[in-house]
């Protein structure tokens, strides 16, 4: 076994351990190091992804070298290593772009606090990520919950605890569901690995014995976890969560967090149930009408938002509903659409958190009647904003527009849901034209409705690139993303698809 | 081939790092780059390249390609001839607005988006600068900020995003189930992998069909268009009545003939379905033109109908019709780019922007109306101009293609004509009878416009009875470009 | 002699444009008195008209001339040729513009506007030289359009709002009628041999079986399109309104000429390029022979009704030009000669009658009838006129109008078409009666006013100048007497037209 092997559990060691030693450290200090460790964790992944495209298949790194069912097993694959790597970048755009905020909006003694919280985020990420155990999945969804809330929590007005004590019932529903999915697993196959409980539940499929607890463990597990990555009916938590936090918990949680569940979600259908079974079962049904109504209600809400970053959350809401639509399809394609989905809103949507926060800065307040013209004082954040929104409205040349040609062509074919995707597809891309074109027209007006009157003169100052040097490099590194995304999808899908085989 | 798509678009980029001491050398530095690239286009036409030029891949077999065909030749034929002298005219006018700087720049970057149209060789390309050129049109309409201007950019975004939504169903369609995601000549579609799905199939033809149409404003997409005109006229003419709702006339022939292939369309349900909102449109158009007082709007209805003549050419889905498609397309950008620009002269000139407020003005301004007559004229089809022609290869492909709903569309041409001569000679009769008695006639401070806008007028004016008098060789052209 | 027919449609032309480029840029100048150039003006006039008709009628009549000008569409060149139809139409539209010529130059300098007038006159004259001379349909068709638009002008010269509006009304339904034509044209494109007129059509046989129900439906839209022009009944309103609120002269041309370019274009239709025979016995025939005799009737009824002496000559047109319409109608080489024959009376007399309507207008500023009455005694000569004016367009040998009447009744009764075959002549005459009623009055009445009208009472409205004491100006009067004389000539000696 090579040296590089160890990089995944080293990753996820440091990560945790370093948590505790930023409790410690005065501030400063424990900004450097949590940035420290997100570039070497990220460097890490980099050195994994590059050994894992070298040997062209998975490797499983055994805990203390104890076989199963015994010892704890990760089982790195080439997308795993690529998705660590993402969100190690994601994360560490984030971090940077919200030092200002976080400096402003968190008290000098909780900075510390803060970094724990990042900290023990990006292990949980990390372990959700790797692990081939079902129950570490579910100790680390735990984990990352708590420091979700943290997140969220830390910048302390009202709203936030509200908040956070939604979010922490809503993301605790759906812990139960999942560790009751987990159980009912166990019970069923005698199992925590995942490897293992495939070729039980694979038994179980051909016999048609327990044929109903295996598909309850099934909606178990997907209704929890998709109530954790706010799938629609379940959002309530959402926009207070991601609108009143301060930016880089609104971005991180935006980006990364739901994420993670997703992504545990799609490993689980893989690696755990098989994907034919899947196929032959009504979850997926489920889960693509929820996602095609989380499409169009999360649209419609945002169109009702007055204020900016509620707005983004909520097309957040809409986003995932698409994510959810290509799982939902229960095709190979789909599959693919949903991951390089789960890829491309990851990096829009924090690049649009920095950017709203970037123009609300140089404005009064976040609504965009006192955003109106903010694009001409903060340039860049205009152009990011406007980036951003292009690509969720699906425009070519952006991330946005591969993921919705691959959604629409994983659908094509398809017997029964190939209309109900289009028609969602085009409906909801009026939807989120109608309210992101509506801002980015708004932050291009000088004036509000050409209100002349002076009634509303608007409050705001000029903010230049030089002023927020750091913010600046994030921004540009975020669109650059998004572009490159755009234009230069090819390499990115053929990784997904051969991770995807991968998990086979 | 690449040149004259890049070039404008970075010359328009480039403008605002450039420093301009005063407004005399952006301007030359607009025109001589526009000039330009339409010299290289017309050489690249006279040497019609062979081969395609492909410029990035998006993913797989989906790539950013170029070529050079008949009917992208004839596009970008036309939007070339347009174009420098649409600048001309707009130095001219843009004079009075405020921030040239910015009009300009998109001015030219659409231009360099309308070659990419025009010379897309797949349909990923051409949706891919559809939906650009909804986006730098955008700017232009918005132009004037005022809150009319921003409710209109809003509806027309909507529209122009809602649009390419439904024509994107259409092309994920063709990249899935077409044998190259390339235009060939009698469509593409793999008739093996759709089975017994052809009822499907139709529909998203429908879909495709009514999403390209948003942007040739057919019935009931159109009310983005008249709002539009709030947009400053040089705007409202080379893109509101040429360049942007022209795409959309080109992407439905490319779709319809060489996309999804017209031997499975015709006489289908589809063609059925997509010809009646379309024969509608041809008299709705018309009729709210005659309704409509304000001029802009007026004529902008006018445009819909006559780009409904188009989309009923195309729909007839037989090559003649395709031809008098074409040959509208060609002949309609002459017509209305010279009416919508003798209104906007009278606009620059006079601040008059209503029907009823011009009585008189032909003796003061004989130039413009002059030319405005002209336009009249041919847009109601007066023989020996080249309205006439196009609306005669039109009813011609409808008569052979012997299909009843075809000549109930013809009756929709002729009564679209007889409206067009309603809303047309309205003005005419206004501007050179007044009635007598009425005050605006012997307003003395109404002047004729200088030479940079009667100068391009008096172009198209020729370019109209050319067409209209020797159409023999254009229309071989169109014809030699289909079989 | 290809040149000729060129030359011939070309000359009006170019030299009517030409004073209309002169009346815009006299206007942009604001030039005000324009009376020294008036004698230039009537020279330049004169002389264009004087050769474009010795042009016109010289190629007419030096034998069949063929000339393609150049091609529009590829397979439709604009193409001229002179046949007896043509050579028929333009004489009558010299001699017509001849004397209406003469008669404008007094009345037109009392009205105003003379360069637009004479501009758009001679324009139209070179016009319908184009529309008689056409060879094929499309041809016709781009003339038929001009003449409208050129005639237009004319209408609303005055410019108030009245004749705005009537020019309006005018405008929009003679292009309505013309886009009613243009859509059969479409359609014969398709099942005709060719375009081209040739006696007995060119229809295609081959081609049209099967499709006879859509054809014969076209070809009724094209007779309804034409008939707008020609008055037929249910878009003849536009005729009275405009008609009447044109300067005489102006009125004169339009009735007795314009409306009969939608006589000429069904003539080239129906006879010359679709054929008689795939007409003959349809609904269409008959549907046609209704509306024509229906507004035979309502014409002179409506004429009857009305007070205003230049409307009530409208109406009068519009029932005349019906005769004309029915003779056509009939399908049958006779009737079609009487029609073709009461085009050139009906065109005659009522270009008589507006100009003597035109003489009270200018002379007294009567509009109404009423006020005609006892005029006979101050103006002998034109009420002389008038009369025998009145009695041709009733009928009553030996004017011309007798002869076009008995060929159209005799060609209805030979017909053997049920019914409309002793109908028509019946309703041809009860329309004489009415015509008789409507137009004789005024005679009777001007010679023998009930009560004597004092002529103190009467206020010379305009004209003082020019006629110095006299009835009336004798550039007026000659072309008056011109016009009486040869509808009687052409009563008593009718053989030289039927040839």
């Amino acid at each position: 076994m090579d040296f590089v092997c160890n990089f995944p559990f080293i990753s996820i060691i440091l990560s945790l351990f370093s948590g505790p030693l930023c409790s410690i450290l005065p501030g400063k200090w424990a900004k450097r190091v949590n940035g420290i460790v997100i570039i070497v964790v990220g460097i890490l992944s980099a050195f994994v992804l590059a050994y894992v495209t070298g040997t062209g298949e998975a490797f499983i790194y055994r805990m203390g070298h104890f076989p199963a069912p015994w010892g704890n097993e990760i089982r790195i694959g080439v997308l795993e290593a690529f998705m660590g790597l993402f969100f190690c970048v994601i994360m560490l755009l984030c971090m940077v772009a919200g030092v200002r905020e976080r400096e402003a909006q968190i008290e000098e003694s909780k900075q510390n606090l803060y970094y724990v919280m990042v900290n023990l985020l990006l292990c949980s990420l990390l372990a959700l990520i790797y692990t081939n155990d079902l129950f570490t999945a579910y100790v680390f969804v735990e984990i990352n919950t708590i420091s979700a809330c943290g997140l969220i929590m830390i910048r302390q007005n009202g709203r936030t605890i509200e908040a956070a004590t939604r979010y922490m019932i809503m993301s605790l529903l759906g812990s139960g569901l999942l560790l009751l999915g987990i159980c009912f697993l166990y019970d069923l196959t005698g199992h925590l690995l995942m490897s293992n409980i495939k070729e039980q539940v694979h038994i179980l499929a051909q016999t048609g014995q327990y044929h109903i607890p295996l598909m309850v463990s099934v909606g178990l597990i997907s209704v929890g976890l998709a109530m954790k990555s706010a799938l629609y009916p379940f959002h309530a938590w959402l926009p207070d969560a991601y609108g009143y936090s301060t930016l880089s918990s609104a971005a991180i949680l935006s980006s990364l967090v739901s994420k993670g569940y997703i992504f545990l979600l799609i490993k689980v259908f893989y690696r755990v149930v098989g994907f034919e079974i899947l196929t032959g079962s009504k979850v997926a049904n489920v889960l693509f009408v929820f996602g095609i109504v989380g499409m169009i209600m999360g649209s419609i809400n945002a169109i009702q938002e007055e204020q900016i970053t509620r707005m983004i959350a909520y097309s957040s809401v809409a986003q995932i509903g698409y994510i959810y639509m290509g799982i939902g399809l229960a095709t190979q394609e789909g599959m693919v659409a949903s991951i390089y989905h789960v890829i491309s809103h990851g990096a829009t949507k924090s690049l649009l958190f920095v950017a709203a926060s970037g123009l609300a800065a140089a404005s009064a307040g976040r609504t965009s009647r006192e955003l109106v013209g903010s694009g001409y004082r903060n340039k860049l954040a205009g152009i990011a904003f406007t980036v951003g929104s292009l690509s969720m409205v699906g425009m070519p040349m952006f991330s946005g527009f591969i993921s919705k040609l691959f959604f629409a062509q994983a659908a094509v074919g398809h017997a029964h849901k190939m209309l109900p995707t289009f028609i969602a597809l085009a409906i909801s891309t009026v939807l989120n034209a109608a309210y992101f074109m509506k801002m980015v027209i708004c932050i291009y007006s000088p004036r509000y409705g050409g209100d002349t009157t002076g009634e509303n003169t608007i409050v705001g100052r000029v903010v230049f690139m030089k002023e927020q040097p750091v913010k600046s490099v994030a921004l540009i590194c975020f669109i650059v993303l998004n572009v490159v995304l755009g234009l230069n999808s090819e390499p990115i899908i053929r990784l997904i698809q051969k991770g995807l085989a991968m998990f086979g | 081939m690449l040149i004259v798509v890049i070039l404008p678009l970075f010359a328009g980029i480039l403008m605002p790092m450039l420093p301009f001491r005063t407004r005399k050398a952006m301007l030359v530095y607009l025109e001589t780059v526009v000039s330009i690239n339409s010299l290289l286009v017309l050489l690249l036409l006279l040497y019609m390249p062979e081969g395609t030029l492909t410029l990035f891949r998006f993913t797989g077999n989906l790539s950013v390609t170029f070529r050079l065909d008949g009917m992208g030749a004839v596009f970008a034929g036309m939007a070339a001839v347009l174009w420098p002298l649409a600048m001309l005219y707009s130095f001219e006018y843009m004079k009075h607005e405020d921030n040239e700087g910015s009009f300009f720049l998109f001015y030219v970057v659409t231009y360099g988006v309308t070659m990419g149209i025009a010379l897309a060789e797949n349909i990923l390309t051409m949706y891919f600068f559809f939906e650009m050129l909804s986006l730098v049109t955008l700017p232009l309409v918005l132009h004037t900020r005022t809150r009319e201007a921003i409710l209109a950019a809003r509806s027309y975004l909507y529209y122009m995003l809602g649009g390419a939504a439904f024509a994107f169903i259409g092309m994920v369609f063709i990249l899935v189930y077409g044998t190259t995601s390339s235009f060939v000549a009698g469509g593409v579609l793999n008739m093996a992998g759709i089975g017994e799905k052809s009822d499907m199939l139709l529909l998203i033809y429908v879909l495709c069909f009514c999403g390209f149409s948003v942007k040739t404003a057919m019935w009931p997409f159109s009310s983005w268009l008249p709002k539009a005109g709030v947009a400053p006229t040089p705007v409202t003419a080379l893109l509101h009545a040429v360049a942007v709702v022209n795409t959309g006339a080109f992407a439905t022939m490319r779709v319809t003939y060489f996309s999804f292939g017209t031997e499975l369309l015709r006489g289908t349900w589809a063609q059925k379905v997509v010809m009646v909102p379309v024969i509608f449109t041809i008299v709705y158009g018309c009729s709210r033109a005659v309704k409509e007082t304000h001029l802009k709007r007026r004529l902008a209805w006018s445009t819909i109908s006559n780009l409904s003549y188009i989309l009923f050419g195309v729909v007839l889905m037989t090559p003649l019709g395709l031809v008098g498609a074409m040959a509208h397309m060609l002949f309609h950008s002459f017509m209305k780019i010279c009416s919508f620009f003798c209104v906007g002269a009278v606009i620059y000139q006079t601040s008059k922007h209503y029907v009823q407020e011009i009585d008189g003005f032909g003796w003061r301004m004989p130039k413009i109306f002059c030319c405005f007559t002209v336009s009249a004229f041919a847009l109601m089809g007066v023989p020996g101009l080249c309205g006439f022609v196009s609306k005669w290869n039109l009813a011609k492909a409808a008569v052979d293609s012997e299909m009843p709903l075809a000549y109930v569309g013809i009756a929709a041409l002729m009564v679209s004509a007889l409206l067009t001569a309603i809303y047309m000679m309205d003005i005419v009769i206004r501007a050179f009878c007044p009635v007598k008695g009425s005050d605006a006639v012997d307003d003395k401070n109404v002047k004729d416009a200088n030479w940079k806008m009667w100068v391009p007028l008096a172009v198209f004016v020729a370019v109209m009875f050319y067409f209209g008098l020797h159409s023999g060789p254009v229309m071989e052209l169109l014809e030699g470009m289909i079989y | 002699m290809q040149g000729l027919l060129l030359i011939s449609i070309g000359l009006p032309a170019v030299a009517g444009i030409l004073l209309l480029v002169l009346a815009f840029s006299e206007h942009l100048r604001a030039v005000g008195g324009t009376g020294v150039k008036h004698m230039r003006l009537y020279l330049f006039v004169s002389v264009m008209l004087v050769a474009s008709v010795l042009l016109a009628t010289t190629a007419a009549w030096t034998g069949d001339n063929s000339v393609v000008l150049f091609r529009l569409i590829e397979s439709i060149p604009v193409y001229f040729r002179v046949d007896e139809v043509g050579r028929f139409f333009i004489t009558i539209v010299s001699v017509i513009w001849l004397a209406v010529g003469l008669y404008s130059v007094p009345y037109m300098k009392h009205e105003g506007g003379e360069k637009r007038y004479y501009g758009f006159f001679l324009l139209s004259y070179g016009v319908l030289t184009g529309f008689v001379y056409a060879g094929n349909l499309i041809t016709m068709y781009l003339f038929y359009e001009l003449i409208t638009l050129v005639s237009m002008p004319l209408v609303l010269h005055n410019g108030t709002r009245e004749a705005v509006t009537a020019a309006r009304k005018y405008l929009f339904y003679s292009l309505c009628g013309a886009y009613g034509g243009l859509f059969g044209i479409f359609f014969l494109y398709r099942y005709c041999g060719s375009l081209d007129f040739m006696m007995g059509g060119t229809l295609d046989a081959a081609a049209v079986r099967g499709h006879e129900g859509i054809l014969l439906m076209v070809v009724f839209v094209m007779l309804m399109g034409f008939g707008v022009k020609a008055g037929m009944l249910p878009f003849h309103a536009w005729l009275p309104a405009a008609h009447s609120v044109a300067p005489s002269p102006a009125s004169a041309m339009l009735s007795a000429v314009i409306v009969k370019a939608g006589v000429i274009a069904i003539v080239r239709v129906v006879f010359y390029v679709i054929g008689t025979d795939f007409l003959r016995g349809t609904w269409v025939q008959y549907l046609w022979m209704t509306l024509a005799l229906l507004t035979v009737f309502m014409g002179s009824m409506l004429a009857y009704r009305e007070r205003g002496f230049k409307k009530r000559l409208a109406y009068s047109t519009v029932s005349q030009v019906s005769y004309i319409l029915y003779g056509l109608s009939l399908l049958t080489s006779e009737a079609m000669a009487g029609a073709l024959f009461h085009v050139a009376a009906h065109g005659l007399i009522k270009c008589g009658l507006f100009l003597t309507a035109g003489v009270f207008l200018y002379r007294f500023g009567y509009t109404r009838v009423e006020e005609l009455e006892g005029l006979g005694k101050e103006m002998p000569k034109v009420m002389w006129c008038y009369t025998l004016f009145a009695l041709g367009l009733v009928g009553i040998p030996p004017t011309c109008g007798f002869i076009s009447k008995w060929y159209l009744a005799q060609g209805s009764l030979h017909s053997e078409i049920p019914v409309f075959s002793w109908l028509g002549p019946v309703v041809l005459l009860v329309s004489a009666l009415l015509t008789a009623g409507y137009l004789l009055p005024i005679t009777i009445k001007g010679f023998f006013p009930g009560e004597e009208k004092s002529r103190e009472n009467r206020k010379v409205h305009s004209g003082e100048e020019v006629c110095q004491g006299k009835e009336i100006a004798s550039s007026m009067l000659i072309p008056l007497l011109v016009l009486a004389v040869l509808v009687l000539v052409l009563g008593i000696f009718p053989i030289t037209l039927f040839k």
